[in-house]
């Protein structure tokens, strides 16, 4: 690896190359200071230790680590005031807090004030790394936009011009590089990709290779990027799950099984969680919906002034059964329960235009003018 | 916009917006609530900005797109102040007319104002029938703000009873106050608000949250919605003044995804509440500190129980946890937590600025105040009411509801959403009680009341609230979950003409046993929409079961339509609107082909008045019965 090669070709390579120190450990036990740091340096990240609070914001303000792993209960300058006052002395670290079993919720008070992770002792190496590499990822969204945007565009790559393959492959080198820089192997990243691409190919057969493989995986990319703005906005934080949940179905108009694997991992909440949740809310669909939504409510209103007929109807006439979408996947039928416009009921709902007891003639040209 | 630091700011700025305000200039106030977007207010409202600036009165006439006026069944409602001229089912090609003759020339649009069944017309918006009977005092200000305006909402008196209680009185004295004015939960199980409050300040645990509750799960009903969108900072004036009684310093507001403009009014009034500072730190000087934060639920009806509302704002799935310690003691993440409904929390600033007495002065015994209910169903007019508790039921669906249309008669009145009960024509004197209801067979609830004709078939009602709660229970204990779904498929055989003897006597038979051990209230009272269609209408499960009949013609099995050949007058309409293509043509009129039909009434829905020929007739027998 690169920490083997010769002074001179450290100081040439510039910016990819790891820092110096990484990640500092500060722990009263001297026992910890020197797990972390062995476990942490295997994996290539350059690290030091402080025994106190006081000694630990000294090394932080001057080495500028990426990571800070700080033991919530020590004696002098506690967990808390260490997190609070390493965010003034280097505005880019992330803290990582360590704590004993019994005060827990002491740690997620401090996530509250800038910790994006908390481990309980006894712990694993394979625990420590893994938050220690998510906290780096994290690393990457709290760095400025002025600098990322040059890294994830090479300087030689004009922004007007189009994609070339090399400009493209030299973009995935720049990622590869990046990511063994964050202890994540390559082939940890072909397998993801080979996981997003077989997808790809069951969805085109599914669907009858009505599109390719490769357009596929690019609406993949997108919708994953779509999730993942959306986790960065609520803070990476599993209390807002539900809320995450609600924003990618807002944007995409459906939950793709992809989207929820990737929540699960940056979350770091297990899938079946997630689907416990997006299978139990009327609101979050896991199957792609149609171009247009017809609602028809079942409300209690609705359903005395004739709502199961109406229903009838509409599904006559697009041919679906309520909560299915027709296979050239322009309408999805929903029933819903009390739109709150009871007057009109009962009521039918066309890409947000309110249509009171329609014929059946009148829901043929309603679903005519769709397009 | 300075923060305000004192009583004084607050008084300042309201004498300054009243200042700027001419009570006497013209106000065009359009109804904007979600029933009314229906109908398609948006476009009204902007014809009247355009129309106004055409002819040169802007400046003059302001446009306020306000919150629900309640009046749903005539939207777009339009009430021009100060005269209160009230103009119903307004288009917005009817705006130009509006303009010229009543802006300009002060005349009254006829056309447009409500007509009573003499065809009299009624121009005043408090002289109409459906608002005379009310008394709109939670509601009541919702047509005279624009929920986007803080400065609306200060125009009326808001945040006043704010900087009384936490300028001129303790949160001891803010707690009493709330108890001795009895004010008793708005959610449904009326449990009383003060005593919710004193234990949830008395718990032991910090930091303790105060949670409005706007999960309205009951289908049918929107008085929360209507309360959240059209006057947000009425609730949020509210929830400070219990923070501050309880000593919470965080409260939360869950509001359904599936209401988007309450959503959207919501987060805006919060925003704008803490640019005035009257949320966040050392609000008006007083030293308190308290902000709130939405969180959006994404609609399971189960979720609005407190414990399940509380494990969605967690981030885990909303289902209910056995209550053996109350939320008020251990509720969010484990602290102590004042969940009331939306109206609930909207009374509160009343009582602080006009008093205990005023409230109790208000109501029955045990129940005091008043009541919004969404009236809809079988009724002429439908919308949101406002009554004093008290009021009976026949006041709400005749005074104020204008009774049934189509010269039907009255069945029964649902209320209490898929937790209540029928209520049949006899009881219809019953008074709006949170006891009386309960004695009488149904319940409060959050205010849902449907009004239920002839044509309503109570074993279908009853199938349909035990297919709702079945489809929404969460599935965690099995009295309800098993019980419900065993329930359903009873019920459906029943619809279907499967039923059997003995049929009825199961039924009561499961429910007695979901009541006794469901964990949560879905559960436990769920059985009643059966329970309670059993014991007021068995004749009509007897009727289903032994003689394989829907007296209301309702249930698809148990009925056929029919083309009565003699009153047709072959107008070919209900060939041409048959899906099925089951109208079939024969030498003088149309003839429906059962093989093909699949009852779902479109025949019946445009066959013309004159002709009224397509009849239901029982499956079995050859009885004909009109369609209702």
């Amino acid at each position: 690896m690169e920490t083997n090669m010769t002074g001179e070709s450290t100081a040439s390579s510039t910016s990819d190359e790891p820092r110096a120190t990484d990640v500092v450990v500060i722990d009263d036990e001297e026992s910890i200071c020197e797990g972390c740091r062995q476990a942490l340096e295997a994996d290539g990240y350059g690290t030091a230790t402080a025994p106190d609070g006081v000694q630990g914001l000294r090394l932080v303000e001057e080495l500028q680590p990426r990571v800070v792993l700080v033991d919530l209960k020590m004696p002098g300058m506690g967990g808390v005031e260490v997190v609070t006052k390493v965010s003034e002395v280097a505005p880019s670290v992330v803290p990582i807090i360590i704590t004993g079993y019994g005060s827990i919720e002491s740690a997620v008070e401090t996530m509250r004030i800038g910790a994006s992770d908390f481990i309980t002792k006894p712990f694993t190496p394979e625990k420590l790394l893994g938050s220690v590499r998510h906290a780096m990822e994290l690393t990457e969204a709290k760095a400025k936009p002025e600098v990322a945007a040059p890294a994830a565009r090479p300087a030689a790559v004009p922004e007007a011009a189009p994609p070339s393959k090399h400009s493209l492959l030299l973009q995935g080198l720049d990622a590869l590089g990046r990511l063994s820089s964050l202890g994540f192997r390559k082939r940890e990243f072909l397998n993801e990709l080979r996981a997003l691409e077989s997808e790809a190919r069951e969805r085109a057969e599914r669907m009858g290779h009505a599109k390719d493989k490769e357009e596929i995986v690019l609406e993949m990319v997108h919708d994953l990027h779509v999730a993942d703005g959306v986790i960065q906005k609520h803070g990476y934080s599993k209390s807002a799950l539900i809320q995450i949940l609600l924003d990618v179905q807002t944007e995409l108009n459906w939950l793709p099984g992809y989207c929820l694997r990737w929540i699960s991992a940056r979350l770091n909440v297990p899938e079946t969680a997630i689907y416990g949740i997006a299978s139990f809310y009327e609101a979050f669909a896991l199957e792609r919906r149609g171009a247009h939504l017809v609602q028809v409510c079942t409300g209690t209103a609705c359903h005395v002034r004739g709502a199961p007929r109406l229903l009838d109807r509409t599904s006559g006439v697009l041919g679906v059964k309520p909560g299915e979408t027709d296979p050239e996947m322009k309408f999805t039928l929903q029933t819903v329960h009390c739109l709150g416009c009871c007057a009109l009921g009962p009521v039918m709902v066309v890409d947000g235009n309110y249509y009171s007891d329609p014929s059946t003639r009148q829901i043929a040209k309603i679903m005519d003018a769709c397009n | 916009m300075p923060k305000l630091k004192s009583d004084t700011d607050l008084e300042g700025l309201r004498q300054r917006i009243l200042a700027e305000r001419d009570p006497n200039a013209s106000c065009v106030t359009v109804c904007s609530g979600t029933g009314c977007h229906a109908y398609g207010c948006e476009g009204v409202a902007d014809a009247f900005v355009s129309e106004i600036q055409r002819v040169g009165l802007d400046g003059q006439v302001r446009v306020r797109r306000t919150g629900c006026h309640g009046f749903c069944e005539r939207g777009t409602v339009v009430v021009i102040l100060p005269e209160e001229i009230c103009y119903l089912h307004v288009k917005p090609e009817d705006v130009p007319e509006i303009v010229s003759s009543t802006l300009m020339d002060k005349n009254v649009v006829e056309r447009l104002a409500y007509s009573d069944a003499n065809g009299q017309k009624i121009v005043r918006h408090g002289e109409i029938p459906f608002y005379k009977h009310q008394r709109q005092i939670v509601f009541g200000d919702n047509r005279f703000i624009d929920p986007k305006s803080i400065e609306d909402y200060l125009a009326r008196g808001g945040y006043a009873a704010l900087s009384k209680a936490l300028l001129q009185m303790t949160p001891e004295q803010v707690l009493a106050a709330v108890k001795e004015a009895n004010l008793r939960g708005r959610g449904g199980g009326g449990f009383p608000a003060g005593r919710k409050w004193e234990t949830t300040r008395n718990a032991p645990g910090d930091p303790k949250y105060v949670i409005v509750n706007a999960d309205e799960g009951d289908p049918g009903a929107y008085m929360d919605r209507s309360l959240l969108e059209g006057n947000p900072h009425r609730v949020i004036e509210g929830l400070i003044i219990g923070a501050y009684a309880i000593d919470s310093h965080e409260g939360y507001i869950y509001v359904r995804q599936e209401y988007p403009l309450a959503l959207e009014n919501s987060i805006q009034a919060l925003e704008t509440a803490r640019e005035y500072g009257l949320l966040g730190e050392n609000i008006l000087g007083s030293g308190f500190n308290f902000d709130v934060s939405i969180h959006r639920g994404a609609g399971a009806f189960v979720s609005g129980e407190s414990s399940a509302l509380m494990n969605a704002i967690e981030g885990r799935v909303g289902k209910p946890r056995s209550k053996y310690v109350h939320t008020s003691e251990k509720g969010l993440w484990e602290k102590p937590t004042c969940l009331n409904n939306v109206e609930t929390w909207a009374n509160v600033p009343f009582i602080i600025n006009q008093g205990a007495d005023w409230f109790r002065g208000i109501g029955t015994e045990n129940s005091k105040g008043t009541k919004i209910f969404s009236l809809v169903g079988k009724i002429r007019n439908t919308g949101l009411v406002e009554v004093p508790m008290g009021s009976t039921l026949r006041e709400i669906v005749y005074d104020i509801g204008g009774g049934i249309p189509d010269g039907k008669q009255i069945k029964a009145v649902q209320t209490g959403g898929p937790s209540g009960g029928v209520l049949p024509e006899s009881m219809l004197d019953v008074p709006v009680d949170f006891d009386e209801l309960w004695e009488a067979g149904s319940m409060m609830g959050s205010g849902g009341m449907i009004v239920m004709d002839e044509g309503t078939c109570m074993v279908d009602t009853a199938r349909y609230y035990i297919d709702f709660l079945a489809h929404e229970s969460c599935g965690k204990c099995v009295p309800c979950r098993e019980g419900l779904r065993q329930m359903l498929r009873i019920l459906t055989d029943i619809t279907l003409g499967k039923g059997k003897d003995g049929d009825i006597e199961l039924l009561e038979e499961l429910s007695a046993f979901i009541e006794d051990s469901a964990l949560c209230a879905l559960g436990k009272t769920a059985p009643n929409p059966v329970l309670s269609t059993i014991s007021r209408f068995r004749d009509e499960y007897e009727a289903h079961i032994k003689d394989k009949r829907c007296p209301a013609g309702v249930c698809k099995a148990l009925i056929s339509y029919y083309i009565n050949p003699d009153d047709c007058i072959a107008c070919a309409l209900c060939a041409r609107d048959c899906p099925t293509d089951a109208i079939e043509k024969t030498d003088t009129a149309y003839a429906i082909n059962q093989e093909k039909c699949t009852k779902c009434g479109a025949c019946a829905a445009v066959c013309p008045d004159k002709a009224k020929a397509v009849v239901v007739r029982d499956a079995v027998r050859a009885e004909y019965q009109v369609v209702a």
